[in-house]
């Protein structure tokens, strides 16, 4: 069909053309676009405006693959659009809640979220995105009333009870945070995180030694992070199994307590419960009174401490004070889009004439580094480095580590490195809210955003923090 | 039917007698014999200047035997003499490739093909005969003072040097035009002193040899020696008023002497009369003076006749090849696999990139006054090795560099980066260009942005400088300039900001990938603040009590009386500033000017920081 031109049906036939149905036209867009083939899913939704101009759902539809395409200025004008042709439609203030969320509109974002409610009040989906945006604006309890509003109508609705867990936590309310928590599991990306098993979950009971399994399950953040329980577990169910990624064997490995490593499912052999590392602070009680090891609990390896002090010594230029950085996060993650920073945002830490940067940046943003001509020498180190094993041994090696939310942070906190860590306006619930300091990490200062998206006084805050 | 149809490369020849001849069936050595002495008519013929009869003659027996080898000579010369050098081209290449009776007469068509290839500039491509030609008749003074030139001219100067020492061993006397070559090549290495000298037997030999009156003159200026440099032009445009080689030299003399209204005189006339480097040493006179719109037409002229009367064209092709080659190599990625070089003790080099008038070679003269440090002005460039990095790492066919570099993630390949390392240095040794008391030693080979990968593998913490300078400057600057730029680009502004673009975007995608020890230093920081500059240079480098030059010496920037300088110290001016910001005061003057390249360049520009300057 995308060969075909798409006529009006006003317009005669040409030869070779034939007319097909509208809808038809329509499914073919939704298809393209949910099979991520959005060029194709534009050009095929452009075509069918050049006939249909005024159409309120196709203009819809290209506006969800505007904006997937990051095209936010039209995405928003076609909506809209959209909006103003077919104002009793539920399904376009719905959406347009979560497009204004993303450009940032948060006040447009809450009243297209109401008005959603108001056209469709048994839609859970609409009350779980005007949740989204409670959350964002730090209206926590509105945000946890919502999505119980949406659970009343949908109570397996897995996104909804995570979306309340993580305003319940960011709010220090630990106890019922955790167990809306374990609704993480039903999340459509959770798929393959623990192993396919008839076994339980752990209920912190003693079993055997090496018959627990425990699953280092989430980003490297939070495994890290949650790492610190591992002692705590092996005290009650001694030498567990942990099944991690091999880019995490080099941290985890230090903890103490930890029977066996795997990297595989098939090689956990038996075990009599399992229970994910992000499991371990509900079973264990945490809340922010009671962290443990927050001055740290992992030590890098000495001798690639002192090679990696030996190569800095070399590469940097004398006299200046080491500050290492990270800008930028796994793009796949769900609030990359608030948390990743462009290189050349630091802009008043780059001014400072007394530091050096040390880059410890890894993934496609490095390439930020070429086109950086600031006034502080900068030393893009990412490339050299081969795991976290160095970038613990480089942190080791830096006055202070400067980074967004990324699993970097964790990595400084884990080693009791200082670390200044800037964060969205709401921030992923870990780190709380109101407080410069985390019960994580001893030696972590943040540096939060006074208003949504807007860094600017975040990172002369950061610079000044130097002085 | 006879097929009368004459081959297109201009020989004369019918197509089926040149190149479509039939290898197989050409006339063995008894049949060729036969016509002998028709081939000795014909170059008696020729010998007689009778070259209409020579080269009818030649044709016939050529028809009949294309491979008779006097015949062949005979046309080749009537070629030449008639300057249709493609045909003559043609049947010098062929003379070289039929089986000859001896060597000396496979020399003499060796040497032939590149003497004519030489003659038109293009040495690169009389390398291959110029080497058969030595290998031939490796006591033949003649083949390696072919040689010589040949190695000179394309950057292999002190292996050129070494085949001009032998052709004057081999001949056991002096020679006048073997003397005055050595003497080039010595001012080219910057041994302006020796230069000097051999320059004074060589015109003691040959004093009629213009050439090397104008190379003695540039080597005397830039020894400081402009009184004396003047009156060496003098005497000779007064001998050969005709010479134009020896009026442009006098010419850039006045120039350097700022006696402009003297340049445009001597470089008077009709712009079209002038020819690219005469224009541009006017338009530079012109532009001093302050009048921008006629230096404007000066040099737009010069390129334009570069363009439309040498048929000089901006050819990206190859370097965007390279550019998306190397790209897709040396990710972060694959590098983390590779092996690097040990370490070693004993000198370290230091890179310098900066496009072409940029000021790299203004930075490698200031860094030279530094003690400890040398300067080897690109003359081994690390590019050199990659030709070596094919050799030690092919282990499959049809790989080449820099894909073939991959093999030494296994593990017999993990001491090639080691051995390349040391074979660098090792070039650098036996070109003299370390002495004992050397502990650094600059590099601004004009390809160093290509090759920040296999820097990388070779001295991973190596120290590489790259000169800024306002990228419309740089266009501008390139514009006043008669140099051959990689890929031609020097012929039009257009295409210089395109070929800036891509060589930062080179610089660009190497810094995001490697973890390299990188300092951006601007030109207009480097001429308005020079001793700040080398301060800021020194502590990168990590040079313990360096003994920098006072300021005043700096700015003066003289000429030191040390053994080797870089070769570009023969153009070394005083420090200046005039030239910073200089698009400013021409866009004012002519606000369309760069209107083509804004567009290229102003993402640079915003990038580099340069909007907000002042």
């Amino acid at each position: 069909m995308s060969g075909q031109a798409i006529l009006s049906s006003e317009e005669p036939l040409k030869p070779g053309q034939q007319r097909v149905a509208l809808s038809d036209v329509i499914s073919q867009i939704s298809a393209l676009e949910q099979q991520n083939r959005l060029d194709e899913a534009d050009n095929l939704a452009e075509r069918v405006l050049a006939a249909v101009p005024q159409h309120p759902h196709v203009l819809h539809l290209s506006g969800i693959i505007l904006y997937r395409q990051g095209k936010i200025d039209e995405a928003i004008a076609r909506m809209e659009k959209s909006i103003a042709l077919a104002p009793t439609v539920a399904l376009y203030p719905r959406n347009m809640c979560e497009i204004y969320r993303g450009a940032g509109r948060l006040d447009d974002a809450v009243a297209s979220g109401k008005r959603a409610i108001e056209l469709a009040p048994e839609d859970s989906r609409a009350y779980f995105n005007l949740a989204l945006i409670h959350y964002e604006r730090l209206e926590l309890e509105e945000s946890v009333r919502i999505c119980d509003r949406a659970l009343a109508l949908d109570p397996n609705f897995a996104e909804a009870h995570f979306e309340r867990a993580e305003a319940l936590l960011l709010g220090g309310n630990m106890a019922e945070g955790w167990k809306s928590y374990e609704w993480r599991f039903k999340l459509k990306q959770a798929e393959g995180m623990l192993p396919k098993t008839d076994k339980p979950q752990w209920d912190g009971k003693p079993l055997p030694p090496g018959k627990l399994l425990l699953v280092a399950d989430q980003g490297f953040g939070d495994c890290i992070q949650f790492g610190r329980l591992i002692p705590w577990a092996a005290q009650i169910a001694p030498a567990p199994v942990l099944a991690c990624s091999g880019d995490l064997t080099p941290i985890l490995r230090q903890i103490p307590g930890i029977g066996r490593m795997v990297t595989r499912w098939e090689l956990t052999g038996d075990f009599d419960a399992y229970i994910p590392l992000s499991g371990l602070p509900r079973l264990a009680g945490i809340d922010s009174g009671n962290v443990p090891l927050s001055e740290g609990y992992i030590t890098p390896n000495p001798e690639l401490v002192a090679h990696w002090g030996a190569q800095l010594d070399r590469l940097l230029p004398k006299g200046k004070r080491r500050i290492a950085l990270v800008w930028a996060g796994r793009p796949t993650h769900k609030n990359d889009k608030k948390r990743t920073l462009k290189l050349a945002q630091f802009a008043p830490l780059l001014a400072r004439d007394d530091i050096v940067v040390v880059t410890v940046q890894k993934g496609e943003q490095i390439a930020q580094v070429g086109g950086y001509f600031g006034n502080a020498p900068l030393v893009n180190l990412g490339p050299d480095i081969a795991d976290f094993a160095d970038t613990m041994a480089i942190l080791n090696n830096v006055e202070r580590l400067i980074t967004i939310d990324t699993s970097v942070a964790h990595v400084a906190g884990a080693c009791g490195i200082p670390a200044s860590i800037v964060l969205p306006y709401a921030p992923d619930w870990r780190w709380l809210l109101g407080r410069d300091d985390t019960p994580w990490y001893k030696s972590v200062r943040l540096f939060r955003q006074q208003r949504p998206y807007e860094w600017g006084d975040v990172m002369e805050r950061v610079a000044r923090s130097l002085d | 039917m006879l097929n009368t149809e004459l081959c297109g490369c201009g020989s004369g020849l019918r197509r089926v007698r040149c190149c479509e001849a039939d290898l197989t069936a050409l006339p063995d050595a008894a049949a060729l014999e036969l016509l002998t002495p028709k081939a000795v008519e014909a170059t008696t013929l020729f010998n007689e200047k009778k070259f209409r009869d020579a080269e009818a003659l030649a044709l016939k027996i050529l028809d009949m035997a294309p491979n008779q080898r006097a015949a062949l000579r005979v046309l080749f010369e009537v070629r030449r003499a008639e300057n249709k050098l493609g045909p003559a081209e043609t049947l010098a290449r062929r003379l070289a490739s039929i089986p000859a009776e001896n060597s000396a007469l496979s020399t003499a068509a060796q040497l032939q093909l590149a003497q004519l290839l030489v003659g038109q500039g293009r040495h690169q491509d009389a390398a291959p005969s110029a080497r058969a030609a030595v290998k031939l008749s490796p006591r033949d003074a003649n083949t390696h003072h072919v040689m010589g030139v040949v190695l000179t001219e394309t950057g292999h100067v002190h292996a050129g040097e070494r085949h001009y020492r032998i052709a004057i061993k081999l001949l056991g006397r002096d020679d006048g035009t073997v003397l005055a070559n050595l003497a080039w090549n010595l001012k080219l290495q910057g041994r302006l002193d020796e230069a000097a000298e051999i320059y004074q037997q060589a015109l003691a030999i040959r004093p009629d040899n213009t050439r090397g009156i104008g190379g003695f003159a540039q080597v005397e200026a830039g020894r400081a020696r402009l009184p004396q440099a003047i009156a060496l032009l003098d005497k000779a445009v007064s001998q050969w008023p005709d010479d134009r080689t020896l009026r442009l030299l006098r010419a850039l003399m006045d120039l350097q002497d700022e006696q402009f209204e003297a340049v445009i005189t001597r470089l008077s006339g009709p712009l079209e009369a002038l020819l690219p480097p005469e224009l541009a040493a006017r338009g530079q006179a012109v532009q001093r003076l302050g009048q921008i719109t006629e230096a404007v037409t000066i040099f737009a002229t010069a390129k334009q006749m570069q363009r439309e009367r040498y048929g000089q064209r901006y050819e990206p092709a190859e370097f965007l090849r390279k550019a998306e080659s190397y790209k897709a190599f040396f990710t972060a990625d694959q590098m983390l696999n590779l092996p690097r070089a040990s370490p070693a003790e004993g000198v370290q080099p230091v890179f310098l990139l900066g496009f072409p008038r940029s000021g790299s070679s203004l930075l490698e003269q200031l860094l030279a006054k530094i003690p400890g440090f040398a300067a080897s002005d690109g003359f081994m460039p690390v590019a050199g090795l990659t030709d070596l990095a094919n050799r030690l790492n092919d282990l499959e066919a049809g790989t080449n560099y820099p894909q073939t570099l991959a093999n030494m993630a296994i593990g017999d390949g993990q001491n090639i980066p080691t051995r390349l390392r040391n074979q660098h240095l090792e070039n650098l040794r036996t070109a003299g260009l370390v002495q004992p008391e050397t502990k650094f030693i600059t590099d601004r080979a004009a390809d160093n942005h290509w090759h920040l990968g296999l820097i990388k593998l070779l001295f991973p913490e190596a120290p590489i400088i790259h000169v800024l300078r306002h990228p419309l400057d740089i266009v501008l600057s390139n514009l006043g300039q008669d140099k051959r730029l990689e890929a031609n680009c020097g012929v039009s502004m257009i295409a210089t900001a395109r070929h800036y673009d891509l060589t930062m975007s080179m610089i660009k995608h190497y810094r995001g990938q490697l973890a390299l020890r990188y300092l951006p230093v601007r030109y207009e920081a480097l001429v308005s603040d020079p001793l700040t500059v080398l301060q800021g240079i020194v502590k990168f480098i990590g040079v313990t009590a360096a003994k920098l030059p006072s300021k005043p010496i700096l700015r003066v920037n003289a000429f030191q009386p040390v053994p080797r300088v870089p070769a570009h110290v023969v153009t070394q001016q005083p420090l200046h500033d005039r030239s910073a910001y200089r698009y400013r005061a021409y866009e004012a003057a002519l606000p369309q000017l760069f209107s083509e390249v804004r567009p290229i360049l102003n993402g640079w520009i915003a990038e580099l920081g340069y909007q907000d300057t002042p």
